[in-house]
C-alpha cells in the first residue's frame, strides 16, 4: 500500500486527506495572473485645506478594520486616505497598515495619532508609529480627543508639532474632537495652527457645527469628518432601511469636508462606501435619512437632558429609557436589565396606571411608548427566568 | 398574573445584582507597597466610552462591550511613577476573549487571567467576561504583574476560555495567535463572526529559505443552512474576482471550496455543521492541507448538530 520512501506517517496523511477531499494533484499554477478586480468607482478628489493633499472624498477608517484584505481592496479602489491611530489595538492597527502598504507608501496618505504628554512621550509614541507603519513620515499627525478650545490653541503642543514638521517625521498636524466639536473648530480656525481636524460629523448634527466647519474651512483647515453614519444599526433592525450610503453622500454634499472616514470592517462595506464618490444625493436618499433620523429620534433617548415636566411619583424614567434604548438600539439585555435595576415594582405599577406621561421629550419620543416597550421587555425577562 | 411575572423579573435582576459591582474590582487596599489610588474608580458606559478612549470605544462597542471602571495608581518613586487601569465588562468571555486578542500584540504570557500579555508598559488580560488593561508611563513589569494578580484574584466568573481556541491544531501554529472577530471574518462580510489563528511555513524563495504565515479560520454561522449559503457566495465572488478551482473535491464537492482569493491567496473552505472552517495564504498545498486535515478532524459539533450533518 505505501512505499518506504513515502514512510507510514505521510502515506497516513494522505489517505486522510484524500478521504476529506483536500489533497490532490497540483491545481495551483504559480504564474497563473488572476483577473482584474472589477467595478473602480467614480473616484472624486479633494484638497484637504492648506495641506493641499488630494485625498479620495470617500477614505478610509482604519480602526475597526478585520483584516488587511479590506486595505488592500481600498487601494485598488483607488482610495488613498487612511486614518488610524498609535492606539488603536495597542499598535496593531498601525501594524497591519504598515504591512499592508508596504511598497505602496508613496501611493497613500497616513493619518495617525498622538496622545498630549510630554514631549519625550509624545516623540516616543511618533517613533513607535513610524516603525510599526514602515515608513519615515507620517503625512498628517493628529492630536486625539481634543475637548476644550484650550487644548485646541496650547502652545506646547504646537511647538512640539512644529518640531516633529522640522524633522521631516510628519507632514501636516492636527486635532480631532469627538465631542464640543463646534468650540473648537472656532477656535482652531482662530488660531491658525492646525492643518486638519478630524471631527465627528454626520447629518444629525446641529446648524452651529455646520458653521463652524465652514468656518474652519475657511481658515485653510482641512476638515476631516469621521461618525458619518451616525451609528450602527442595522438594516434588519430598520425594516429593511439601508441608509449608510445616503448618510454618506450627504455628508460629502458639504463641499467644506474635505474627506469621510468611515469606520469599515469589510470589503462589501468599502466598496459600497467607495461607490458614493461621484454619486448625488437623491430624493430618495433625502427620505432614506428622514426616516432614519425619525427612527433614532422615535427609538432612541440621546439623554440630552431637555426633558419637559416631571414624574409626579419619581419614577427614574432615565433608567426605563435607557433600557430600551440598550434593548432596543444595542441589542443588549445584559445592560438593559442593569439600567432598570432602581426600577421598582411599585414603579412600573405606577406607570400602567398614568394615562399619559406627564414628562415630555422635546426631539418627539414618544414617552408613554417608550415606558410601554420597557415593561414589554421586563415581561420577557421574567419568562425566561420562569422558563429556566 | 403579570404582578407575578414582573416580581419574578425583579427577583432576576436582584439576583443578577449580587454579583460583585465592576468597581470593586479595581483594588483599594493591600495595593503593593507605596502604591495609593489617585483617581477613580470612574464608570463608563456604552454612551460615555470615548470619553476614555475616544474613537476606539467603536472597537469596544463591536465586541458587545457593557461598562468599564477606570482608576490611576501613584508608586512613591517620583509623579511619573503611575499605573492606569481600566477593567472592561464585556457581556461573557468569548466577547473578553475577543478584544484580547485583538490587542495582544504577540505571544508575552504574564501568568495571570486565562491569558495575559505583559510587556514593559503595559499588561493585558482576560478573565471571565472581563478584559483587564494597565498601563505604566514608565518602564514598570513587576508592579504590572503585581497589580494583574491583584485583580485577577478578585474576579469570581468561573468561565473557561472559548472552546473554539483548542480547535486549532497546535502544528505550526504561532502562539497567541487566535483571534476572535464579532463580524467580518476575514474581511468579509458573509464569514459573519469566528475564529482565525496564525501558522508559520517554510518557503523556498529564490534557494533562501523564508518563514510564510498562513492562516486557518473557523467561521461560525446560524446553522448548516447558512454556512452552505455563505459558501455559495463565497465561491460566486471567487468567481468573479479571484479563481474558483474545480477537481480534486470529489467527495465533498458540494460543501468545499479551493481557489485564488485576490487578498488572501490561496484558500480551501469546507462546510462542517453550522462552521465554516478553511485555510488562506498558504504556499505549499500539502502544509495547507495538512493543517486544514488536522482542523477538520479537531472541530467538535453538537451531538445533534453533528448527526444532522452526517445525515445531510
Amino acid at each position: 500500500m505505501y512505499s518506504e520512501k513515502m514512510g507510514r506517517r505521510r502515506f497516513l496523511k494522505r489517505v486522510s486527506l484524500a478521504l476529506l477531499g483536500i489533497f490532490t494533484a497540483p491545481i495551483w499554477k504559480t504564474s497563473h495572473a488572476l483577473e482584474k478586480i472589477e467595478k473602480t468607482p467614480a473616484l472624486e478628489y479633494r484638497t484637504l485645506g492648506k495641506t493641499g493633499l488630494k485625498v479620495t472624498a470617500v477614505s478610509m477608517g482604519v480602526m475597526n478594520c478585520s483584516d488587511p484584505a479590506v486595505l488592500l481592496r481600498a487601494f485598488d479602489l483607488g482610495i488613498n486616505f487612511y486614518d488610524t491611530a498609535d492606539c488603536y489595538m495597542h499598535g496593531h492597527n498601525e501594524e497591519m497598515v504598515g504591512k499592508a502598504f508596504e511598497g505602496k507608501r508613496p501611493k497613500v496618505f497616513i493619518q495617525t495619532k498622538v496622545h498630549a504628554h510630554d514631549e519625550k512621550k509624545m516623540r516616543a509614541s511618533v517613533e513607535r508609529s513610524l516603525r510599526r507603519l514602515r515608513t519615515d513620515y507620517i503625512d498628517v499627525l493628529v492630536w486625539h480627543g481634543h475637548s476644550s478650545p484650550d487644548e485646541v490653541s496650547d502652545p506646547k503642543l504646537f511647538e512640539f508639532m512644529s518640531k516633529m514638521k522640522k524633522e521631516g517625521k510628519v507632514r501636516f498636524t492636527g486635532f480631532s474632537a469627538h465631542s464640543h466639536m463646534a468650540p473648537l473648530l472656532r477656535e482652531a480656525a482662530k488660531s491658525n495652527l492646525h492643518d486638519v481636524a478630524l471631527v465627528s460629523y454626520n447629518f444629525t448634527h446641529s446648524k452651529g457645527l455646520k458653521e463652524a466647519v465652514v468656518l474652519a474651512a475657511q481658515s485653510g483647515i482641512g476638515i476631516v469628518a469621521m461618525k458619518t453614519q451616525a451609528g450602527g444599526y442595522k438594516k434588519e433592525k430598520m425594516g429593511g432601511l439601508n441608509p449608510h450610503q445616503a448618510a454618506l453622500k450627504y455628508i460629502l454634499r458639504d463641499q467644506n469636508v474635505s474627506a469621510a472616514v468611515p469606520g469599515v470592517t469589510t470589503i462589501e462595506q468599502i466598496e459600497q462606501c467607495a461607490a458614493v464618490m461621484g454619486a448625488s444625493l437623491s430624493r430618495n436618499n433625502l427620505n432614506e435619512l428622514n426616516q432614519y433620523q425619525s427612527f433614532l429620534q422615535g427609538r432612541i433617548c440621546t439623554m440630552c437632558g431637555g426633558c419637559l415636566g416631571e414624574c409626579p411619583y419619581g419614577v427614574f424614567r432615565r433608567d426605563l429609557l435607557r433600557a430600551v434604548m440598550y434593548h432596543e438600539g444595542y441589542e443588549n439585555d445584559s445592560l438593559a436589565r442593569d439600567s432598570l435595576q432602581r426600577i421598582t415594582t411599585q414603579d412600573v405599577e405606577r406607570c400602567s396606571e398614568c394615562p399619559s406621561c406627564s414628562v415630555i421629550c422635546r426631539r418627539g419620543i414618544d414617552m408613554k411608548a417608550q415606558i410601554k416597550m420597557a415593561q414589554e421587555f421586563m415581561v420577557q425577562g421574567s419568562e425566561r427566568i420562569v422558563r429556566s | 398574573m403579570i404582578l407575578f411575572i414582573l416580581i419574578g423579573t425583579f427577583a432576576g435582576f436582584e439576583a443578577s445584582s449580587w454579583a460583585a459591582p465592576l468597581e470593586s474590582l479595581l483594588p483599594k487596599k493591600d495595593l503593593p507597597e507605596g502604591w495609593t489610588r489617585v483617581e477613580g474608580p470612574r464608570t463608563f458606559t456604552q454612551k460615555t466610552l470615548f470619553e476614555r478612549i475616544n474613537g476606539q470605544a467603536e472597537l469596544f462597542l463591536k465586541y458587545g462591550f457593557q461598562k468599564s471602571v477606570f482608576a490611576v495608581y501613584q508608586g512613591k518613586k517620583s509623579r511619573d511613577d503611575q499605573m492606569e487601569a481600566d477593567v472592561y465588562d464585556m457581556g461573557n468571555v468569548l466577547q473578553a476573549f475577543g478584544v484580547f486578542s485583538r490587542f495582544r500584540n504577540e505571544d508575552r504570557p504574564g501568568g495571570f487571567g486565562l491569558d495575559s500579555f505583559l510587556d514593559d508598559h503595559s499588561a493585558l488580560f482576560y478573565q471571565g467576561k472581563y478584559f483587564v488593561m494597565l498601563y505604566a508611563p514608565e518602564p514598570n513589569q513587576e508592579i504590572l504583574r503585581q497589580f494583574s494578580k491583584l485583580i485577577s484574584s478578585k474576579i469570581s466568573d468561573p468561565s473557561p476560555p472559548p472552546k473554539e481556541i483548542s480547535y486549532f491544531p497546535k502544528n505550526g501554529l504561532k502562539p497567541g495567535s487566535v483571534q476572535y472577530f464579532p463580524e467580518g471574518l476575514l474581511g468579509r462580510q458573509f464569514l459573519k463572526r469566528g475564529f482565525q489563528g496564525t501558522y508559520v511555513e517554510k518557503v523556498e524563495v529564490k534557494g533562501k529559505v523564508e518563514m510564510k504565515e498562513f492562516h486557518l479560520f473557523l467561521a461560525i454561522l446560524k446553522n448548516p443552512q447558512q454556512a452552505m449559503s455563505a459558501l455559495e457566495v463565497y465561491k460566486e465572488d471567487l468567481s468573479r474576482k479571484g479563481r474558483v478551482l474545480s477537481g480534486g473535491l470529489i467527495q465533498l464537492e458540494a460543501r468545499a471550496l479551493k481557489g485564488e482569493d485576490p487578498y488572501q491567496g490561496k484558500i480551501i473552505v469546507l462546510q462542517k455543521g453550522f462552521y465554516l472552517l478553511g485555510v488562506v495564504g498558504f504556499e505549499k498545498e500539502e502544509e495547507g492541507g495538512n493543517r486544514l486535515a488536522e482542523f477538520v478532524r479537531e472541530v467538535k459539533l453538537p451531538a445533534a448538530e453533528s448527526g444532522a450533518s452526517r445525515a445531510r
